[in-house]
């Protein structure tokens, strides 16, 4: 059985989020070839069209310890060269392992910041929590918080136009938002330190909103304003932490609510049971939305591990007959798959290449669900739609799945053909405590 | 050359050939030895491999990449330890390999498991009482803390003709047929091989058509069992230089490298036609496919197509087969002018800061830039105005339908083909004005006419009168145009005329140097 959770090489959630910075110029500490090949092959794809810049590696060179020299003349020629904000060093596996003396490296050049990021990806465990590393890493450099603070941090990654939106819902009760993480820019995590609350939209940025609170004293709250419960929530949680008109807080968080649930209203998915397994941390709040539309979802799997700002969200779930199952590495589902009949798939690359070898309707999380908005009426809409459309295209599937059905050698090679089989669904949910 | 018959130790990649380990890295163009090793074994149809490392090690190549490279979701026949903090620092991987294998020790099933950087860091291997036992788990030292992957997959497929008598035949394996005809191997292609899905069934349309069978196609089409009777064939075709020479040497047959080009394919088929004692359906195959397969090829040649291949010049970033072949085929055959080429991977692999210069400073830039994603990065970050034609990788691609081989006739015809759209390409981003719809008239020219008597001088800089440039104009716009492919210049002088001047017009200025500057900035091949 698998012990650790299923996800994307952890490292790469914290070197895609910094690669976005415009005014970062990260280098990445590989493992080897086969490590850099595929942190390049997918940033290039899909995170940024721009090099990436790393220290050749080598068991010579682990052994001689030469690597921290070409580092630090690499570090600060870059500097020098470009000038850029920060040159964030994101330490793999093996340069972690080894221990290089990064402690010896300047924390500035001229003006600009270098940080060294720990991504020792075999501890790191999942891409959530490389987030949080690259966060907490960035953040620690700041001084501690000043007087003057207003606004509210939004901390997580969400579609372009989220902030603008809540921007707007939030100024209706007397606040706004002050900056938005992970940004494309470095001034947008100095802005963090002038901000009065973290509201961290994702649960697993625990690390870094504690660490914050412990040197910037600064408060944050749990939650996202997704979904018809969550959005009056997350509205009232912001107005009590900073101590707004409550009269006009409670009027702003039932209209937004109203809006969600009307969106809701007209896109039903009653009758459909749908699974969900993500490795990117907010499953939750799809989970939310999908279960307040009607859906039945038996239970969440999700690679993040156990966390105290998931608490609320569990319970939430709970009580509508979801189980959480944290750390989840996604065998199990494969092999359910076939015990259920599920209406729609929302997961991993292996488990919809799955459901849909089984004539299932399926999405890739990352690519579908996580570009997606989620937030208050809008975002609810859009991915309920999404949804919609993909589980009328049943036919579709059923069809193609049909012509396959008898062709052997296809379903030969499956991981489940020796993966254990007797995980039914009710057993995983039975399990929890595995 | 085509016929190999001996293949020299100093030519073996398992004992010398490795790209070089620089200083810096910009933008890495191979993978390592771990992902080499995976892709050979996984490529065997009773093959689970568990790569004993962290989840990363075993997603980021058998689930990410693979679905870029091969476009299968992911490799079900892969799996990893899952090394954590605890396995890394104080327990070994033994413990948590051995319940790996235990859960991949199915029947019918070989099981590989392939060291990572991690896995070697801590001195890792596979010890235990049952080696001997004929088709117990194997463990496979990857080097991938130095080795790159082409070195990594000619040393695994060495490897399983080692271990070939330790391998059992799957129970439900076919008999093997009677021979009737003289047969070949084909060695290599793997996965994480661009364009190998095409490549391969051209290779054994060529093969068919001389009528010889294959023995077997290694190690895609094969189990592990079937290794030993790589022997039986009569000769061998590596698909790849990369890689499979060894296996090659090791089997000592014939050897044949698969062709690149019109010539190469016909010295191949004849080579291998002599080799198999198929002399004249070899020949008999040549002459039906020049009315066939390359009649397509003569008539383009013969068309005015091939006119503007002198002037339509390219460059080629590839490993070596790739980048020996286009060169070959596009520089000697086709005659197009090889501006740059560079090998990634390998020995005199190029580093990305010199293909970057090299292509920013090529005046003129090339029509086709052959490349990977790297390059593709340099054409858009550089602006430069060429075309680019994906020939190896990094780089997100669908390649599985099998029409677009680079080797063989239908090779050459593909790429022959793919030159003459570039062409059109060029073409119609140059083409010289989209006034559509066109320009309104502004004055009536019947009552200009009559009315006035001196339309044009008294204009001065109006509408139509003759703008004056600037020498710094005249020369930035000479250089703007020498970088542009020869048999589109003319558009472009047109265009960029006509921009410039008519910006000077509304600012009544000259055309200076500056106006020039805004416009090439503006300038690239797909506005």
């Amino acid at each position: 059985m698998s012990k650790q959770p299923s996800s994307m090489c952890p490292a790469f959630g914290a070197v895609r989020n910094l690669l976005r910075m415009e005014d970062a110029m990260p280098i990445v500490i590989s493992s080897g070839d086969g490590c850099l090949y595929g942190h390049t092959f997918v940033a290039h794809f899909y995170v940024a069209n721009r090099p990436i810049y790393s220290p050749g590696v080598s068991s010579e060179i682990w052994a001689k310890g030469s690597a921290f020299d070409e580092l630090r003349a690499m570090v600060f020629k870059m500097a020098e060269e470009h000038q850029p904000s920060i040159i964030p060093i994101c330490s793999l596996c093996v340069s972690d392992t080894v221990g290089l003396p990064f402690d010896l490296l300047p924390k500035q050049i001229g003006n600009t910041e270098i940080i060294y990021v720990p991504l020792p990806a075999y501890s790191v465990h999942t891409h959530a929590r490389a987030k949080d590393i690259v966060v907490d890493s960035l953040v620690w450099r700041l001084p501690p918080q000043r007087k003057a603070r207003t606004g509210v941090n939004l901390i997580g990654e969400i579609f372009p136009s989220d902030p603008i939106e809540i921007d707007e819902v939030l100024r209706k009760i007397g606040t706004h938002v002050n900056t938005h993480v992970p940004g494309p820019r470095w001034a947008d995590y100095v802005a963090m330190v002038d901000g009065a609350l973290n509201a961290p939209v994702h649960p697993f940025y625990s690390e870094s909103v504690k660490r914050m609170k412990m040197k910037q004293g600064l408060p944050f709250i749990e939650g996202a304003p997704v979904g018809v419960d969550g959005t009056y929530t997350w509205i009232t949680s912001v107005g009590r932490e900073l101590q707004l008109n409550p009269a006009t807080v409670e009027t702003v968080a039932r209209q937004e609510q109203a809006k969600v649930r009307a969106v809701l209203d007209q896109r039903s998915l009653d009758g459909l049971t749908f699974m969900v397994a993500g490795y990117e941390g907010h499953e939750f709040l799809l989970v939310r939305l999908l279960i307040e539309a009607g859906a039945k979802v038996p239970y969440l799997s999700t690679a993040v591990n156990t966390n105290p700002l998931a608490r609320e969200e569990e319970a939430w779930l709970a009580e509508r007959g979801c189980k959480v199952l944290y750390g989840a590495n996604f065998g199990d589902e494969i092999a359910a798959l076939t015990d259920r009949p599920y209406d729609c798939v929302i997961g991993t690359t292996p488990l919809c290449a799955h459901a849909k070898e089984l004539g299932i309707p399926s999405i890739y999380y990352t690519n579908a669900m996580a570009t997606r908005s989620m937030m208050l009426a809008k975002g609810a809409a859009d991915v309920i739609d999404l949804v919609r459309q993909t589980v009328g295209a049943k036919v579709r599937y059923d069809r193609i799945a049909r012509f396959f059905a008898d062709d052997e050698t296809h379903l030969e090679r499956t991981y489940t053909s020796w993966a254990p089989k007797l995980d039914l669904t009710e057993h995983l949910i039975a399990n929890q405590a595995l | 050359m085509a016929v190999r018959e001996n293949i020299q130790e100093k030519e073996l990649p398992s004992d010398v050939v490795n790209t070089p380990i620089r200083k810096q890295v910009t933008d890495l163009d191979h993978a390592g030895g771990d992902t080499g090793a995976m892709q050979v074994f996984a490529s065997l149809s009773d093959a689970n491999v568990v790569l004993d490392g962290p989840v990363g090690c075993h997603v980021m190549p058998a689930v990410a990449v693979i679905n870029y490279t091969d476009s299968v979701p992911y490799l079900q026949n892969v799996t990893c330890s899952e090394l954590s903090e605890t396995e890394v620092t104080l327990a070994g991987t033994l413990g948590v390999l051995k319940e790996k294998v235990g859960e991949a020790t199915v029947a019918g099933r070989q099981v590989f498991i392939v060291s990572t950087p991690v896995s070697e860091l801590i001195g890792a291997t596979w010890t235990t009482e049952h080696a001997h036992i004929p088709g117990s788990a194997v463990f496979f030292d990857s080097h991938s803390l130095d080795d790159d992957e082409w070195k990594s997959r000619d040393r695994a497929l060495l490897f399983l003709w080692q271990n070939r008598d330790h391998f059992v035949p799957r129970p439900d394996a076919p008999a093997r047929l009677p021979k009737l005809r003289p047969s070949v191997n084909i060695i290599g292609p793997t996965y994480g091989n661009f364009n190998s899905y095409s490549d391969l069934a051209e290779i054994k349309r060529l093969v068919a058509g001389i009528g010889a069978d294959i023995n077997l196609v290694y190690p895609f089409e094969s189990a592990s069992g079937d290794t030993k009777h790589l022997a039986d064939a009569d000769a061998s075709i590596v698909m790849y230089a990369e890689y499979g020479r060894s296996l090659a040497r090791e089997v000592g047959l014939p050897t044949f490298f698969a062709p690149i080009g019109l010539e190469p394919t016909t010295q191949f088929l004849r080579g291998l036609g002599k080799a198999l004692g198929l002399e004249a359906q070899a020949d008999a195959f040549i002459r039906l496919e020049k009315k066939t397969t390359l009649a397509a090829w003569h008539d383009i040649w013969r068309s005015t197509h091939s006119d503007f291949f002198a002037n339509a010049p390219v460059a080629i970033i590839a490993p070596p087969t790739y980048k020996d072949g286009l060169t070959y085929y596009m520089g000697e055959e086709l005659g197009l002018p090889i501006l740059y080429s560079a090998y990634r991977t390998g020995p005199e692999s190029a580093p990305n800061e010199a293909v970057r210069a090299a292509l920013a400073d090529a005046s003129p830039s090339p029509m086709v830039v052959f490349g990977s994603i790297n390059e593709r990065m340099i054409i858009a970050q550089e602006k430069m105005p060429s075309l680019f034609f994906q020939c190896s990788f990094p780089g997100a691609v669908v390649r599985r339908a099998t029409g677009t081989p680079f080797v063989g006739y239908a090779g050459a015809v593909w790429l022959l083909q793919c030159i003459c759209e570039a062409l059109f390409d060029t073409l119609f981003a140059n083409l010289p004005t989209s006034a559509a719809p066109p320009a309104r008239a502004t004055v009536a020219t019947r009552d200009t006419m009559r009315d006035s008597t001196e339309i044009v001088s008294s204009s001065g800089k109006g509408q139509n009168s003759v703008i004056s440039w600037t020498d710094e104009a005249k020369a930035l716009n000479e250089k703007t145009l020498k970088r542009v492919p020869f048999f589109v210049r003319v558009s472009v002088a047109k265009k960029l005329r006509a921009e410039a001047e008519a910006l000077a017009r509304e600012r009544s200025s000259d055309v200076d140097a500056g106006i020039i500057a805004e416009l090439t900035a503006r300038y690239s091949p797909r506005k």
